[in-house]
């Protein structure tokens, strides 16, 4: 049986609107789990064992249990502890809860990247701590932790599709909800399949960019 | 908390569902290692002219949320007369999900071991297939075990996608009981405790090959 994309036209603007709402979830989930990260990656470096240990153990969980079981949980275990919220929000709730860990692994080894050393060496200049790590540490490790930065953020867009569990109307449950009434799924499939590889094409080009960007700033200085 | 009392009735469904989720995870990581390993190999020692379309193909899928793929394995394949029971059907798509991701894994490591040996055995009279098996692949090895084991942790987390596509795994009887009984997070923190003792065993089984390595092929670590 061949493939018959006349039905395309008819459906379109229904998973355009499944994927603004993929592309508005990505996009809440990078903008909350960024400080997410930078928040565990400073407390991982934090002096008391105690705060180290506990988010150590997090991590671990959060980066052990399947997202998917992490969305279920926001979307039904949430509520009987009083907190009951519409499927977008549970979905970034979710997906902000597992990231931020991510990221503060990537933060913590784009830190651990620069040597010790510059911190004693501000130090001993007088450098006040605060306008270390951001003047002096943090622009060094930009090159280190923007790679996986980005690969993690188009895994945030791709995770975006285990959202369709918990009726959060993006991309995935659009295209769903659209072949079962046009019983060819293979032709909506690949034009979803298509929608997310543009997607994960434009983070891609930021990370290029990114990347130019940073070592124009390494050859000025 | 409640008592044991609500959770026993269900409790041999989330054994068995445990049960699939370990032979999910058994047959996607025995078939897609195979896989990735010749991908990566040919990617990194091969023809040219085979190369490129693995390449292609591998970024292909590294660009699709799993959702998809599964979806494509089980709602789009049928189209074309390819009927496979869920379980078939969801092993097939985490294979190709994982194969793909793997062999970026290994073909770092790989590429790790200097170019140069190859040609140096080509040099001595040496097969390329002996080559790759006895010089390239004994240094190529210890590197690939922590990223292996991190992508088959990731893995063993995304079969709980078979869930999506009527596979009765943990985390579907996980859900099923809890919109039963109306107790969510009991059967989801039961699923994640399960989730999380899987992930422990594959960790200690890297510890266990990372040491017989470096036993066997004195690697300084």
């Amino acid at each position: 049986m061949a493939l018959d994309f006349s039905a395309i036209p008819t459906v379109f603007p229904a998973l355009l609107k499944g994927a603004a709402v993929t592309l508005e979830l990505t996009l809440a989930v990078l903008v909350l789990a960024t400080p997410g990260g930078a928040l565990v990656a400073l407390m991982r470096g934090a002096p008391s064992p105690a705060l180290r240990g506990a988010v150590t153990g997090a991590s671990w969980i959060f980066r052990g249990i399947p997202p998917l079981l992490l969305l279920f949980f926001a979307f039904f275990g949430l509520p009987l502890m009083g907190l009951t919220l519409p499927p977008l929000p549970a979905a970034i709730l979710a997906m902000t809860a597992y990231m931020s860990f991510y990221f503060g692994e990537v933060f913590a080894s784009g830190l651990a990247s620069v040597p010790k050393g510059q911190w004693q060496a501000a130090a001993a200049l007088g450098l006040p701590r605060r306008r270390v790590l951001f003047r002096i540490i943090l622009p060094q490790t930009i090159p280190a932790a923007l790679p996986p930065y980005i690969s993690h953020a188009t895994e945030i867009l791709k995770g975006t599709a285990l959202a369709a569990a918990v009726a959060v109307p993006e991309l995935t449950s659009a295209a769903k909800k659209v072949f079962v009434v046009t019983f060819r799924p293979m032709e909506v499939l690949i034009v979803a399949a298509a929608i997310y590889a543009l997607m994960d094409a434009a983070l891609l080009i930021l990370q290029m960019l990114g990347e130019r960007w940073s070592a124009r700033r390494r050859a000025r200085s | 908390m409640p008592a044991w009392s609500v959770i026993a009735p269900y409790w041999p469904n989330l054994v068995s569902g445990f049960w699939i989720t370990v032979q999910l995870s058994f047959w996607t990581l025995l078939l897609a290692t195979p896989v990735a390993l010749a991908i990566a190999l040919i990617r990194e020692t091969g023809p040219r002219w085979a190369a490129l379309p693995l390449s292609l193909l591998v970024n292909a899928v590294r660009l699709l949320p799993a959702l998809i793929v599964l979806y494509v394995v089980f709602y789009g394949l049928p189209q074309f007369g390819v009927r496979l029971k869920p379980f078939t059907a969801a092993t097939l798509g985490l294979v190709a999900m994982g194969a793909a991701y793997m062999s970026e894994d290994m073909r770092g490591a790989i590429a790790a071991v200097p170019k140069g040996q190859l040609s140096a055995a080509a040099a001595l009279g040496l097969p390329r297939a002996h080559a790759i098996r006895r010089i390239l692949l004994p240094q190529a090895l210890p590197l690939m075990v922590p990223p292996y084991m991190t992508r088959a942790i990731i893995m063993v987390k995304g079969t709980s996608l078979a869930s999506m596509v009527s596979v009765a795994d943990l985390t579907a009887e996980a859900t099923r009981a809890s919109s039963i009984t109306y107790q969510p997070y009991v059967f989801l923190l039961i699923a994640g405790a399960f989730y999380l003792a899987l992930n422990g065993v594959l960790a200690l089984l890297q510890a266990l090959a990372e040491r017989h390595l470096r036993l066997r092929y004195r690697t300084a670590a």
